[in-house]
């Protein structure tokens, strides 16, 4: 490995160039360089010429994991039309999906989001804990803050193979269940409140009885709504416990590979906006509350009802046949509000006493 | 070459055995990518996200293999070339980021220059902000691939005999001409192979940066974040398009690095 001082074949004086070994080396060494460096103008191209005061301006929105295509190509689409008509400014939006619970994480840690729509009511309180908006700030927009809701619902296989008909039946033995996980998801957080709520309907005691069933049958855990979903498409499990959104969506695309169970009663979720006012400098401000109050506009909610949530607005939903009837809906009041559900319906009875007994 | 053997036979086993553990596997990604067709492959190569989440990552690539080959090559040089107190311990941890699970590395980095970090506390105020940012992913990617340049320099510095660096300082060369004309010449493969790991992991690099990215789509998203929320969202063509171009890309590295390797014999020719 030492290196020697000259190379013998290269001391020689005028031979023929084909025989020297350093040439087609160094030939290929330069390829690869030049490849090298074609890549590199490549890569850097977009950002070489970036810079300037003709930047459009940008709107940062954190939502949790189902809003992803509702947002992409339904909203932020429509709201940048409607704010180049008023305006002739072109605005673009960045927008990163995940579990409600990732979401939340994120902003507690500093992402530079300056909305976040998050799935329930108890994130945006973690959000205003931590000092990154006021307290209940997001009551002061319209309905609570409140943008859209949906119901949580059973997806099963086509035809129905296990005869599911509600939440009861995911109890029984050998029914394979995929469930967001309640860490990050707020889906899964709903799913829990439902399968709760549901079994305290049936008879009271019974919401522990319907968790410890559901639970011991649960065979995977995403870590969002939309990321169990992708599990249950790729073939895991017998039975899905997600929103309708997912399921109205597909089918409105005419490619829904499951069949849609509606249970007799289960809870409505309602998805809450936070507008992170540390994150939007002054010369944004006028922009972001446009677009906040877009969210309510009749536009924006008929777009919501067009990707399968149900909107604030019962106006709305009432021409839509995609909805399913639930007999006995329920919102988290009837639980005393998040933080109450949380500490007495997810803390005490799932975690500390069905997760342990489903798991022993 | 020399002394190999005819091996059809072993060649035939290590293939069969590689077909469901890697090759397989690899020709699903092609298979999905090109499910719909050549036209809707190029289109998802086209969208302005993959296009972004391509680019950003090749970008970043290229500016952790950068300040790698000058840090990893400085920290090779001083483990090897000088004795001083707690030299082992730094040669072990400038290891560790193999071991260490990279989200770990990302978690790190967040409680050290998040906006509750410590760093980042005295940073924030000055309105720097590099977690979430694409310098944050920089410093994720440099520590994660840190061990391959230290790794791939180090020995070839290690068998250098002294001798040639005594014999530059005797004829009055000054520490820096010896460390480019004597020293640096004789680790080009080192360096080449050790820049080309940093570059190939890099590209890859998922758990760190899921942690200190923010995931946003054109503006943090690199590649591999780019495959794993499209998969998520079930757009199994969008991620393995960009899947599919990824694995391209590292067997042509690969295929450079392991063909220079075995072409090129150590011709550490002086330049002058």
């Amino acid at each position: 490995m030492a290196a020697p001082m000259t190379n013998p074949d290269d001391e020689r004086p005028g031979g023929p160039t084909f025989g020297r070994p350093g040439a087609p080396g160094r030939r290929r060494a330069a390829v690869a360089v030049a490849l090298g460096a074609a890549l590199l103008l490549w890569a850097l191209w977009p950002f070489l010429f970036r810079r300037g005061s003709r930047a459009p301006r940008t709107i940062v929105f954190y939502g949790f994991s189902i809003l992803g295509e509702a947002m992409n190509d339904g909203i932020f689409p429509a709201f940048q039309a409607r704010w180049k008509e008023r305006t002739g400014e072109t605005v673009e939006f960045a927008g990163a999906f995940a579990g409600s619970g990732t979401v939340t994480n994120q902003v507690l840690l500093g992402v530079p989001a300056e909305l976040a729509l998050v799935a329930l009511d108890l994130d945006a309180r973690r959000i205003a804990d931590a000092g990154r908006t006021r307290p209940e700030s997001w009551r002061s927009l319209p309905h609570a803050g409140v943008v859209n809701r949906t119901p949580v619902v059973i997806l099963v296989r086509p035809g129905n193979p296990k005869g599911i008909r509600d939440f009861a039946d995911l109890a029984r033995p050998g029914i394979r269940i995929v469930h967001p996980d309640p860490q990050t998801s707020g889906g899964a957080l709903w799913a829990i409140l439902a399968e709760y709520g549901a079994g305290e309907r049936s008879r009271p005691g019974g919401g522990r009885d319907f968790l410890l069933g559901i639970w011991r049958n649960v065979v995977a855990q995403a870590s969002s709504a939309r990321g169990a979903r992708t599990q249950f498409e790729n073939g895991f499990g017998d039975a899905l416990i997600t929103y309708e959104q997912e399921a109205v969506w597909d089918r409105s695309r005419g490619r829904l590979p499951f069949e849609v169970v509606y249970p007799r009663a289960t809870v409505l979720s309602e998805h809450t906006l936070v507008v992170l006012d540390r994150n939007v400098p002054a010369g944004r401000r006028a922009l972001v509350d446009a677009f906040t109050a877009f969210l309510w506009s009749g536009e924006a909610q008929r777009i919501f009802v067009r990707y399968g949530f149900r909107s604030v607005d019962e106006r709305w939903n009432a021409g839509t046949s995609a909805f399913g009837a639930i007999a006995e809906p329920f919102g988290v009041d009837a639980f005393g509000g998040w933080p109450r559900a949380k500490r007495e319906i997810v803390d005490r009875v799932w975690r500390d006493d069905v997760l342990k007994a489903a798991r022993p | 070459m020399k002394g190999g053997r005819r091996g059809a036979i072993p060649a035939t086993v290590l293939v069969l055995v590689l077909l469901p553990l890697m090759l397989m596997p690899l020709g699903a990604v092609f298979v999905f990518a090109l499910r719909g067709g050549v036209g809707a492959f190029w289109k998802v190569l086209r969208s302005p996200d993959a296009q972004f989440a391509m680019r950003f990552s090749l970008s970043i690539a290229f500016g952790t293999a950068a300040v790698n080959a000058v840090l990893g090559t400085f920290a090779a040089y001083v483990l090897s070339k000088y004795r001083f107190f707690g030299r082992k311990s730094l040669g072990v941890v400038v290891n560790l980021p193999v071991a260490i699970p990279t989200v770990v590395v990302g978690t790190s980095l967040l409680l050290l220059w998040g906006p509750i970090g410590w760093l980042g506390k005295i940073l924030d105020p000055a309105g720097i902000h590099p977690m979430f940012a694409p310098a944050g992913i920089l410093l994720a990617h440099v520590f994660v691939t840190f061990p391959y340049m230290v790794g791939a320099v180090r020995p070839l510095l290690e068998e250098l005999e002294e001798s040639y660096e005594e014999a530059a300082y005797t004829i009055g060369a000054s520490r820096w001409q010896t460390f480019r004309f004597v020293v640096l010449p004789a680790l080009r493969a080192g360096l080449l192979s050790g820049i080309l790991l940093t570059f190939a992991h890099s590209l890859g690099e998922f758990g760190a940066t899921v942690m200190v990215s923010g995931n946003l789509r054109l503006r943090t998203q690199t590649a591999p974040l780019y495959i794993f929320a499209q998969f998520e969202a079930g757009k199994i063509a969008e991620a393995n398009a960009v899947a599919a171009v990824l694995a391209l890309l590292s067997f042509a590295i690969f295929f450079v690095l392991l063909t220079e390797r075995g072409a090129r014999r150590p011709d550490g020719r002086t330049a002058a």
